[in-house]
Protein backbone atom coordinates (compact mmCIF):
# COMPACT_ATOMS: atom_id res chain seq x y z
CA UNK A 1 0.00 0.00 0.00
CA UNK A 2 0.88 3.20 -1.21
CA UNK A 3 2.05 5.75 2.44
CA UNK A 4 2.86 8.38 -0.11
CA UNK A 5 1.89 9.40 -3.87
CA UNK A 6 3.75 12.87 -5.55
CA UNK A 7 1.39 12.92 -8.77
CA UNK A 8 2.96 15.38 -11.32
CA UNK A 9 4.14 17.08 -8.97
CA UNK A 10 5.94 20.51 -10.96
CA UNK A 11 7.75 23.34 -9.93
CA UNK A 12 7.96 26.49 -11.44
CA UNK A 13 9.96 29.86 -9.83
CA UNK A 14 7.95 33.32 -11.51
CA UNK A 15 10.59 35.24 -12.66
CA UNK A 16 11.17 38.91 -11.87
CA UNK A 17 9.96 41.79 -14.56
CA UNK A 18 8.44 39.59 -16.87
CA UNK A 19 11.09 37.37 -17.88
CA UNK A 20 9.93 33.70 -18.39
CA UNK A 21 9.56 31.70 -15.18
CA UNK A 22 12.33 29.48 -14.62
CA UNK A 23 11.46 25.27 -14.46
CA UNK A 24 13.10 23.86 -11.39
CA UNK A 25 11.15 20.42 -11.02
CA UNK A 26 9.20 18.58 -14.43
CA UNK A 27 6.14 17.05 -13.31
CA UNK A 28 7.25 14.08 -11.37
CA UNK A 29 5.26 11.10 -10.15
CA UNK A 30 6.37 9.18 -7.57
CA UNK A 31 4.86 6.33 -5.09
CA UNK A 32 6.45 5.19 -1.76
CA UNK A 33 5.12 2.23 0.09
CA UNK A 34 4.46 2.17 3.72
CA UNK A 35 7.76 1.52 5.90
CA UNK A 36 10.09 1.83 2.97
CA UNK A 37 13.06 4.07 3.32
CA UNK A 38 13.57 5.59 -0.25
CA UNK A 39 16.85 7.69 -1.12
CA UNK A 40 16.24 10.65 -4.13
CA UNK A 41 19.92 11.12 -5.55
CA UNK A 42 20.87 13.75 -7.77
CA UNK A 43 23.28 16.39 -8.52
CA UNK A 44 23.16 20.09 -6.77
CA UNK A 45 20.28 21.97 -7.45
CA UNK A 46 18.11 19.45 -9.63
CA UNK A 47 15.56 20.42 -7.54
CA UNK A 48 15.08 17.08 -5.25
CA UNK A 49 15.09 19.42 -2.33
CA UNK A 50 12.57 21.21 -4.01
CA UNK A 51 10.49 18.31 -4.48
CA UNK A 52 11.05 17.19 -0.87
CA UNK A 53 9.55 20.69 0.94
CA UNK A 54 6.92 20.41 -1.61
CA UNK A 55 5.78 16.69 0.53
CA UNK A 56 6.51 18.65 3.46
CA UNK A 57 4.22 21.53 2.76
CA UNK A 58 7.05 24.17 2.75
CA UNK A 59 6.68 24.90 -0.76
CA UNK A 60 3.32 24.89 -2.91
CA UNK A 61 3.56 22.99 -6.30
CA UNK A 62 2.71 24.74 -9.36
CA UNK A 63 0.83 21.30 -10.74
CA UNK A 64 0.12 18.18 -9.82
CA UNK A 65 -0.40 17.13 -6.35
CA UNK A 66 0.75 15.36 -3.07
CA UNK A 67 -1.32 13.02 -1.27
CA UNK A 68 -0.74 11.41 2.50
CA UNK A 69 -2.69 8.11 3.19
CA UNK A 70 -4.54 9.00 0.33
CA UNK A 71 -5.08 12.76 1.76
CA UNK A 72 -4.11 15.90 0.10
CA UNK A 73 -1.00 17.84 1.13
CA UNK A 74 -1.92 21.33 1.51
CA UNK A 75 0.52 22.89 4.15
CA UNK A 76 3.21 21.97 6.66
CA UNK A 77 2.03 19.45 9.11
CA UNK A 78 2.86 17.22 12.28
CA UNK A 79 2.40 13.89 10.12
CA UNK A 80 5.35 14.77 7.87
CA UNK A 81 8.90 15.14 10.06
CA UNK A 82 11.92 17.07 9.03
CA UNK A 83 15.60 16.66 9.11
CA UNK A 84 17.17 20.02 7.46
CA UNK A 85 20.93 19.80 6.02
CA UNK A 86 21.20 22.98 8.49
CA UNK A 87 21.27 23.21 11.60
CA UNK A 88 17.96 23.79 13.24
CA UNK A 89 17.65 23.50 16.88
CA UNK A 90 15.94 25.96 18.83
CA UNK A 91 18.71 27.60 20.51
CA UNK A 92 17.02 28.93 23.62
CA UNK A 93 15.89 25.07 24.22
CA UNK A 94 17.90 22.53 25.81
CA UNK A 95 18.10 18.88 24.01
CA UNK A 96 15.36 17.73 25.95
CA UNK A 97 13.24 20.83 25.65
CA UNK A 98 14.04 20.50 21.34
CA UNK A 99 13.15 16.88 21.23
CA UNK A 100 9.99 17.26 23.58
CA UNK A 101 8.79 20.76 21.27
CA UNK A 102 6.45 18.92 18.86
CA UNK A 103 4.75 16.93 21.47
CA UNK A 104 4.34 20.33 23.35
CA UNK A 105 2.97 21.75 20.37
CA UNK A 106 0.25 19.21 20.91
CA UNK A 107 -0.37 19.91 24.21
CA UNK A 108 1.10 16.29 25.34
CA UNK A 109 1.76 16.91 29.41
CA UNK A 110 5.25 18.15 30.62
CA UNK A 111 5.92 14.63 32.56
CA UNK A 112 4.91 12.94 29.53
CA UNK A 113 6.76 14.82 26.96
CA UNK A 114 9.96 14.09 28.90
CA UNK A 115 9.43 10.54 29.19
CA UNK A 116 9.12 10.32 25.08
CA UNK A 117 11.74 12.55 24.54
CA UNK A 118 14.37 11.05 27.20
CA UNK A 119 13.69 7.76 25.09
CA UNK A 120 14.37 8.91 22.18
CA UNK A 121 17.45 11.21 23.42
CA UNK A 122 18.59 7.86 24.52
CA UNK A 123 18.22 5.88 20.92
CA UNK A 124 20.04 8.40 19.03
CA UNK A 125 22.89 8.05 21.72
CA UNK A 126 22.44 11.57 23.66
CA UNK A 127 22.06 10.08 27.01
CA UNK A 128 23.83 12.54 29.44
CA UNK A 129 23.50 15.38 27.05
CA UNK A 130 19.74 16.18 27.79
CA UNK A 131 20.31 19.43 29.61
CA UNK A 132 22.80 20.99 27.37
CA UNK A 133 22.02 23.80 24.83
CA UNK A 134 22.58 23.28 20.94
CA UNK A 135 25.81 25.44 21.15
CA UNK A 136 27.30 23.51 23.70
CA UNK A 137 27.03 20.20 20.63
CA UNK A 138 28.88 18.96 17.92
CA UNK A 139 27.45 18.70 14.45
CA UNK A 140 26.99 15.66 14.81
CA UNK A 141 25.06 15.32 18.13
CA UNK A 142 22.81 18.32 16.86
CA UNK A 143 21.39 15.78 14.23
CA UNK A 144 21.68 13.26 15.98
CA UNK A 145 18.84 15.87 18.07
CA UNK A 146 16.67 17.12 15.38
CA UNK A 147 16.76 13.30 13.95
CA UNK A 148 14.94 12.69 17.71
CA UNK A 149 12.84 15.90 17.56
CA UNK A 150 11.25 15.02 14.36
CA UNK A 151 10.86 10.90 15.76
CA UNK A 152 9.44 12.04 18.80
CA UNK A 153 6.91 13.15 17.02
CA UNK A 154 5.95 9.68 15.50
CA UNK A 155 5.30 11.48 11.92
CA UNK A 156 4.11 9.17 9.16
CA UNK A 157 6.62 10.04 7.30
CA UNK A 158 10.19 10.86 7.48
CA UNK A 159 11.60 13.39 5.66
CA UNK A 160 15.38 14.45 5.65
CA UNK A 161 17.26 17.01 3.30
CA UNK A 162 20.81 15.90 3.26
CA UNK A 163 20.81 16.11 6.90
CA UNK A 164 24.29 15.01 7.18
CA UNK A 165 25.54 17.08 4.24
CA UNK A 166 27.77 19.49 6.46
CA UNK A 167 29.33 16.73 8.49
CA UNK A 168 32.69 14.82 8.16
CA UNK A 169 33.18 11.29 6.23
CA UNK A 170 33.77 9.53 9.72
CA UNK A 171 30.79 11.19 11.79
CA UNK A 172 28.14 10.88 8.47
CA UNK A 173 29.23 7.15 8.57
CA UNK A 174 28.40 7.09 12.27
CA UNK A 175 25.26 8.80 11.72
CA UNK A 176 24.25 6.61 8.40
CA UNK A 177 24.29 3.45 10.47
CA UNK A 178 22.38 4.80 13.45
CA UNK A 179 19.74 6.16 11.35
CA UNK A 180 19.16 2.96 9.23
CA UNK A 181 19.26 0.90 12.96
CA UNK A 182 16.53 3.21 13.84
CA UNK A 183 14.40 2.69 10.59
CA UNK A 184 14.96 -1.14 11.19
CA UNK A 185 13.55 -1.37 14.35
CA UNK A 186 11.09 1.35 14.64
CA UNK A 187 9.71 0.53 10.78
CA UNK A 188 9.16 4.14 9.54
CA UNK A 189 8.56 5.44 6.05
CA UNK A 190 11.75 7.62 5.21
CA UNK A 191 12.41 9.98 2.01
CA UNK A 192 16.13 10.98 2.30
CA UNK A 193 17.25 13.48 0.03
CA UNK A 194 20.80 12.89 -0.71
CA UNK A 195 23.87 13.99 -3.17
CA UNK A 196 26.17 10.96 -2.10
CA UNK A 197 25.91 7.83 -4.10
CA UNK A 198 27.23 5.61 -1.18
CA UNK A 199 24.73 7.19 1.21
CA UNK A 200 22.11 6.75 -1.11
CA UNK A 201 22.68 2.94 -1.48
CA UNK A 202 23.81 2.35 2.09
CA UNK A 203 20.25 3.96 3.50
CA UNK A 204 17.84 3.08 0.84
CA UNK A 205 15.90 -0.05 -0.32
CA UNK A 206 15.29 1.86 -3.59
CA UNK A 207 17.11 4.90 -4.99
CA UNK A 208 15.15 7.52 -7.45
CA UNK A 209 17.64 8.88 -9.28
CA UNK A 210 16.98 12.73 -10.65
CA UNK A 211 18.50 14.76 -13.77
CA UNK A 212 20.18 18.19 -14.14
CA UNK A 213 17.73 20.48 -13.93
CA UNK A 214 14.72 21.11 -14.65
CA UNK A 215 14.72 17.71 -12.36
CA UNK A 216 12.82 14.77 -13.43
CA UNK A 217 12.84 11.19 -12.32
CA UNK A 218 15.48 9.22 -14.21
CA UNK A 219 16.05 5.93 -12.81
CA UNK A 220 14.12 3.85 -10.54
CA UNK A 221 16.80 1.37 -8.76
CA UNK A 222 15.79 -1.11 -5.91
CA UNK A 223 18.45 -1.96 -3.28
CA UNK A 224 18.29 -5.75 -2.65
CA UNK A 225 20.89 -5.61 -0.19
CA UNK A 226 20.25 -7.50 2.99
CA UNK A 227 19.15 -5.75 6.39
CA UNK A 228 20.71 -5.28 9.27
CA UNK A 229 23.67 -3.73 7.05
CA UNK A 230 26.24 -3.45 8.74
CA UNK A 231 29.08 -0.96 6.99
CA UNK A 232 31.15 -3.45 5.89
CA UNK A 233 28.55 -3.93 3.32
CA UNK A 234 29.57 -0.97 1.76
CA UNK A 235 33.05 -3.28 -0.01
CA UNK A 236 30.66 -5.92 -0.82
CA UNK A 237 30.61 -6.67 -4.34
CA UNK A 238 26.89 -6.13 -4.38
CA UNK A 239 27.48 -2.54 -3.23
CA UNK A 240 30.04 -2.16 -5.66
CA UNK A 241 28.31 -2.72 -8.96
CA UNK A 242 25.06 -1.00 -8.00
CA UNK A 243 27.39 2.13 -6.90
CA UNK A 244 29.78 2.02 -10.11
CA UNK A 245 26.10 1.78 -12.09
CA UNK A 246 24.72 4.84 -10.23
CA UNK A 247 27.79 6.65 -10.42
CA UNK A 248 27.39 6.59 -14.31
CA UNK A 249 23.94 7.90 -14.20
CA UNK A 250 24.86 11.13 -11.73
CA UNK A 251 28.17 11.60 -13.64
CA UNK A 252 26.17 12.39 -17.20
CA UNK A 253 23.97 14.90 -15.17
CA UNK A 254 26.53 16.77 -13.56
CA UNK A 255 28.05 17.20 -17.04
CA UNK A 256 25.45 18.14 -18.43
CA UNK A 257 24.67 21.08 -15.83
CA UNK A 258 28.36 21.79 -14.85
CA UNK B 1 49.95 44.39 18.73
CA UNK B 2 47.92 41.29 16.91
CA UNK B 3 45.32 42.25 15.34
CA UNK B 4 42.42 40.72 17.95
CA UNK B 5 44.79 39.16 20.11
CA UNK B 6 42.44 39.33 23.19
CA UNK B 7 43.87 40.72 26.50
CA UNK B 8 43.55 38.98 29.95
CA UNK B 9 40.49 40.16 32.48
CA UNK B 10 43.13 42.11 34.86
CA UNK B 11 45.07 43.69 32.22
CA UNK B 12 41.77 44.46 30.68
CA UNK B 13 40.36 46.13 34.34
CA UNK B 14 43.65 47.80 34.83
CA UNK B 15 44.26 49.53 31.06
CA UNK B 16 39.99 50.67 31.21
CA UNK B 17 40.99 52.19 34.97
CA UNK B 18 44.64 53.73 33.51
CA UNK B 19 42.29 55.74 30.61
CA UNK B 20 40.07 57.32 33.60
CA UNK B 21 43.06 57.83 35.65
CA UNK B 22 44.42 59.83 32.64
CA UNK B 23 41.88 61.79 31.59
CA UNK B 24 41.17 62.79 35.71
CA UNK B 25 44.95 63.66 35.24
CA UNK B 26 45.25 65.94 31.89
CA UNK B 27 42.11 67.50 33.45
CA UNK B 28 43.79 67.70 37.21
CA UNK B 29 47.18 69.60 34.93
CA UNK B 30 44.74 71.91 33.43
CA UNK B 31 42.81 73.23 35.87
CA UNK B 32 45.33 73.12 38.92
CA UNK B 33 48.22 74.20 36.57
CA UNK B 34 46.14 77.39 35.79
CA UNK B 35 46.25 77.10 32.19
CA UNK B 36 42.50 76.91 32.15
CA UNK B 37 40.53 79.77 34.10
CA UNK B 38 38.36 78.82 36.83
CA UNK B 39 35.68 80.64 35.54
CA UNK B 40 35.22 77.97 32.54
CA UNK B 41 36.48 74.87 34.17
CA UNK B 42 36.50 73.67 37.72
CA UNK B 43 39.13 71.44 39.43
CA UNK B 44 38.85 67.77 40.40
CA UNK B 45 38.98 69.03 43.76
CA UNK B 46 36.63 71.93 43.25
CA UNK B 47 34.26 69.67 41.68
CA UNK B 48 34.01 66.92 44.67
CA UNK B 49 33.68 69.51 47.07
CA UNK B 50 30.79 71.04 45.35
CA UNK B 51 29.64 67.75 44.85
CA UNK B 52 29.66 67.15 48.40
CA UNK B 53 27.96 70.20 49.13
CA UNK B 54 25.01 69.11 46.55
CA UNK B 55 24.67 65.91 48.26
CA UNK B 56 24.39 67.50 52.27
CA UNK B 57 23.32 70.88 52.17
CA UNK B 58 21.18 71.31 48.71
CA UNK B 59 19.52 68.01 48.91
CA UNK B 60 20.66 66.85 45.49
CA UNK B 61 19.75 63.20 45.96
CA UNK B 62 16.40 64.23 45.57
CA UNK B 63 17.00 65.85 42.32
CA UNK B 64 18.48 62.79 41.64
CA UNK B 65 15.59 60.82 42.38
CA UNK B 66 13.40 62.84 40.07
CA UNK B 67 15.48 62.48 37.25
CA UNK B 68 15.70 58.27 37.53
CA UNK B 69 12.21 58.62 38.51
CA UNK B 70 11.22 60.14 35.09
CA UNK B 71 13.56 58.46 32.94
CA UNK B 72 12.47 55.05 34.25
CA UNK B 73 8.65 56.11 34.03
CA UNK B 74 8.94 57.05 30.11
CA UNK B 75 11.00 54.64 28.89
CA UNK B 76 8.66 52.10 30.75
CA UNK B 77 5.66 53.39 28.95
CA UNK B 78 7.67 53.79 25.51
CA UNK B 79 8.38 50.22 26.18
CA UNK B 80 5.25 48.72 27.24
CA UNK B 81 3.54 50.43 23.90
CA UNK B 82 6.54 49.17 21.81
CA UNK B 83 7.30 46.19 22.51
CA UNK B 84 3.45 44.48 21.51
CA UNK B 85 3.87 46.90 18.35
CA UNK B 86 7.35 46.00 17.35
CA UNK B 87 6.63 42.55 17.85
CA UNK B 88 3.16 42.82 15.61
CA UNK B 89 5.48 44.07 13.20
CA UNK B 90 8.53 41.87 13.01
CA UNK B 91 5.65 38.95 12.62
CA UNK B 92 3.27 40.41 10.15
CA UNK B 93 4.43 41.87 7.37
CA UNK B 94 0.90 43.78 6.61
CA UNK B 95 1.08 45.70 10.06
CA UNK B 96 4.81 46.44 9.35
CA UNK B 97 3.99 48.28 5.65
CA UNK B 98 1.42 49.96 7.63
CA UNK B 99 3.15 51.58 10.35
CA UNK B 100 6.88 50.99 9.30
CA UNK B 101 7.12 54.20 7.10
CA UNK B 102 5.57 56.13 9.40
CA UNK B 103 7.48 55.42 12.22
CA UNK B 104 10.73 55.81 10.35
CA UNK B 105 9.57 59.28 9.72
CA UNK B 106 8.78 60.05 13.08
CA UNK B 107 12.18 59.03 14.42
CA UNK B 108 13.94 61.61 12.80
CA UNK B 109 11.38 64.01 14.48
CA UNK B 110 14.24 65.46 17.63
CA UNK B 111 12.66 65.21 20.59
CA UNK B 112 14.09 68.28 22.63
CA UNK B 113 12.21 69.90 19.44
CA UNK B 114 8.95 68.73 20.88
CA UNK B 115 9.54 70.58 23.86
CA UNK B 116 8.39 73.89 23.60
CA UNK B 117 4.61 72.12 22.09
CA UNK B 118 4.83 69.61 24.84
CA UNK B 119 4.85 72.63 27.43
CA UNK B 120 2.10 73.81 25.40
CA UNK B 121 0.02 70.66 25.64
CA UNK B 122 0.94 69.87 28.92
CA UNK B 123 2.56 72.13 30.78
CA UNK B 124 5.73 71.91 32.68
CA UNK B 125 4.84 68.99 34.92
CA UNK B 126 5.68 65.19 34.41
CA UNK B 127 3.53 64.75 32.14
CA UNK B 128 5.46 67.07 29.90
CA UNK B 129 8.47 65.17 30.88
CA UNK B 130 7.54 61.64 30.54
CA UNK B 131 6.51 63.10 27.00
CA UNK B 132 9.71 63.92 26.21
CA UNK B 133 10.96 60.68 27.07
CA UNK B 134 8.79 58.62 25.34
CA UNK B 135 8.75 60.66 21.93
CA UNK B 136 12.27 60.40 22.20
CA UNK B 137 12.44 56.58 22.69
CA UNK B 138 9.46 55.09 21.25
CA UNK B 139 10.14 55.35 17.72
CA UNK B 140 13.34 53.64 17.94
CA UNK B 141 12.17 50.98 20.10
CA UNK B 142 9.41 49.96 17.51
CA UNK B 143 11.61 49.70 14.92
CA UNK B 144 14.55 48.30 16.16
CA UNK B 145 12.48 45.66 18.00
CA UNK B 146 10.53 45.22 14.83
CA UNK B 147 13.95 43.96 13.20
CA UNK B 148 14.53 41.66 15.95
CA UNK B 149 11.75 39.91 15.88
CA UNK B 150 11.59 39.59 11.95
CA UNK B 151 15.07 38.55 12.04
CA UNK B 152 14.57 35.41 12.40
CA UNK B 153 16.09 32.41 10.85
CA UNK B 154 13.85 31.12 8.03
CA UNK B 155 14.67 27.88 8.56
CA UNK B 156 13.91 27.48 12.15
CA UNK B 157 10.23 28.70 11.40
CA UNK B 158 10.33 25.79 8.70
CA UNK B 159 11.52 23.45 11.13
CA UNK B 160 8.34 24.60 13.82
CA UNK B 161 5.82 24.02 11.07
CA UNK B 162 7.09 20.86 10.05
CA UNK B 163 6.65 19.67 14.02
CA UNK B 164 3.02 20.76 14.01
CA UNK B 165 3.33 24.43 15.06
CA UNK B 166 0.22 26.79 14.58
CA UNK B 167 0.95 30.32 12.94
CA UNK B 168 0.04 31.60 16.41
CA UNK B 169 2.51 29.53 18.19
CA UNK B 170 5.45 30.30 15.85
CA UNK B 171 5.35 33.73 16.82
CA UNK B 172 5.08 32.67 20.55
CA UNK B 173 6.90 29.87 20.83
CA UNK B 174 10.01 30.78 18.31
CA UNK B 175 9.89 34.80 16.81
CA UNK B 176 9.68 35.60 20.53
CA UNK B 177 12.54 33.44 22.65
CA UNK B 178 14.65 34.06 19.30
CA UNK B 179 14.36 37.66 19.61
CA UNK B 180 14.45 38.15 23.52
CA UNK B 181 18.19 38.30 24.21
CA UNK B 182 18.10 40.95 21.26
CA UNK B 183 15.19 42.91 22.52
CA UNK B 184 16.94 43.02 26.15
CA UNK B 185 19.98 44.44 23.97
CA UNK B 186 17.96 47.15 22.29
CA UNK B 187 16.12 47.67 25.76
CA UNK B 188 19.57 48.57 27.48
CA UNK B 189 20.62 50.47 24.19
CA UNK B 190 18.28 52.74 24.37
CA UNK B 191 17.40 53.46 27.98
CA UNK B 192 20.87 55.06 27.17
CA UNK B 193 19.78 57.31 25.04
CA UNK B 194 16.53 58.46 27.37
CA UNK B 195 19.03 59.56 29.55
CA UNK B 196 20.65 62.03 27.42
CA UNK B 197 16.66 63.43 26.57
CA UNK B 198 15.45 63.56 30.12
CA UNK B 199 18.48 66.33 30.99
CA UNK B 200 17.81 68.11 27.46
CA UNK B 201 13.59 68.23 29.18
CA UNK B 202 15.05 69.17 32.34
CA UNK B 203 17.15 72.58 31.06
CA UNK B 204 13.90 74.27 30.25
CA UNK B 205 11.18 74.54 32.71
CA UNK B 206 12.11 72.79 35.83
CA UNK B 207 12.45 73.19 39.18
CA UNK B 208 14.10 69.93 39.99
CA UNK B 209 15.83 67.11 38.58
CA UNK B 210 19.58 67.06 37.49
CA UNK B 211 19.20 69.10 34.42
CA UNK B 212 17.47 72.15 36.72
CA UNK B 213 20.53 71.77 38.79
CA UNK B 214 22.66 72.24 35.94
CA UNK B 215 20.84 75.32 34.31
CA UNK B 216 20.74 76.51 38.12
CA UNK B 217 24.48 76.48 38.35
CA UNK B 218 25.20 77.68 34.99
CA UNK B 219 23.60 80.96 36.28
CA UNK B 220 25.63 80.99 39.18
CA UNK B 221 28.85 80.15 37.04
CA UNK B 222 29.44 76.91 39.67
CA UNK B 223 31.23 74.93 36.82
CA UNK B 224 32.27 72.41 39.59
CA UNK B 225 28.37 71.79 40.16
CA UNK B 226 27.72 71.50 36.53
CA UNK B 227 30.86 68.87 36.12
CA UNK B 228 29.62 67.05 39.24
CA UNK B 229 25.96 66.74 37.53
CA UNK B 230 27.39 65.51 34.49
CA UNK B 231 29.53 62.70 36.31
CA UNK B 232 26.52 61.69 38.20
CA UNK B 233 24.67 61.24 35.25
CA UNK B 234 27.53 59.11 33.58
CA UNK B 235 27.36 57.12 36.63
CA UNK B 236 23.82 56.11 36.94
CA UNK B 237 24.00 54.94 32.89
CA UNK B 238 27.04 53.26 34.08
CA UNK B 239 25.46 50.99 36.77
CA UNK B 240 22.42 50.82 34.96
CA UNK B 241 24.28 49.73 31.87
CA UNK B 242 26.17 46.94 33.98
CA UNK B 243 22.66 45.55 35.45
CA UNK B 244 21.12 45.22 32.42
CA UNK B 245 24.02 43.22 30.95
CA UNK B 246 24.45 41.05 34.28
CA UNK B 247 20.18 40.14 34.01
CA UNK B 248 20.44 39.83 30.32
CA UNK B 249 23.02 36.81 30.84
CA UNK B 250 21.17 35.35 33.48
CA UNK B 251 18.37 35.47 31.67
CA UNK B 252 20.00 33.98 28.43
CA UNK B 253 22.02 31.95 29.25
CA UNK B 254 21.94 30.17 25.44
CA UNK B 255 22.82 33.19 23.83
CA UNK B 256 26.15 34.62 25.54
CA UNK B 257 29.08 33.38 23.32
Amino acid sequence: MNKLSIEGVGKLFAARGGAEPTRALMPTTLDIADKDFITILGPSGCGKSTLLRIVAGLETASEGRVLLDGRPVTGPGADRGMVFQSYTLFPWLTIIENIAFGLRERGVAEAQRLDVARRWAQQVGLKGFENHYPKQLSGGMQQRTAIARALANDPEILLLDEPFGALDNQTRALMQEMLLGIWEREAKTVMFVTHDVEEAIFMASRVVVMSARPGRIKADIAVDLPHPRPYTIKTSAAFVALKERLVEEIRAEVMASA
Amino acid sequence: MKPLQPVSAPARVSYGIGFFALFVAVWAVATLGGFVPKLFLASPITMVEEGWALMTVHGFAYDIGITIWRVVGGFVLAALIALPLGIMMGAYKPVEAFFEPFVSFARYLPASAFIPLLILWAGIGETQKLLVIFIGSFFQLVLMIAVAVGGVRRDLVDAAYTLGSSDRSVVSRVLLPNAAPEIAEILRMVLGWAWTYVIVAELIGSSSGIGHMITDSQALLNTGQIIFGIIVIGLIGLISDFLFKWANQRLFPWASA
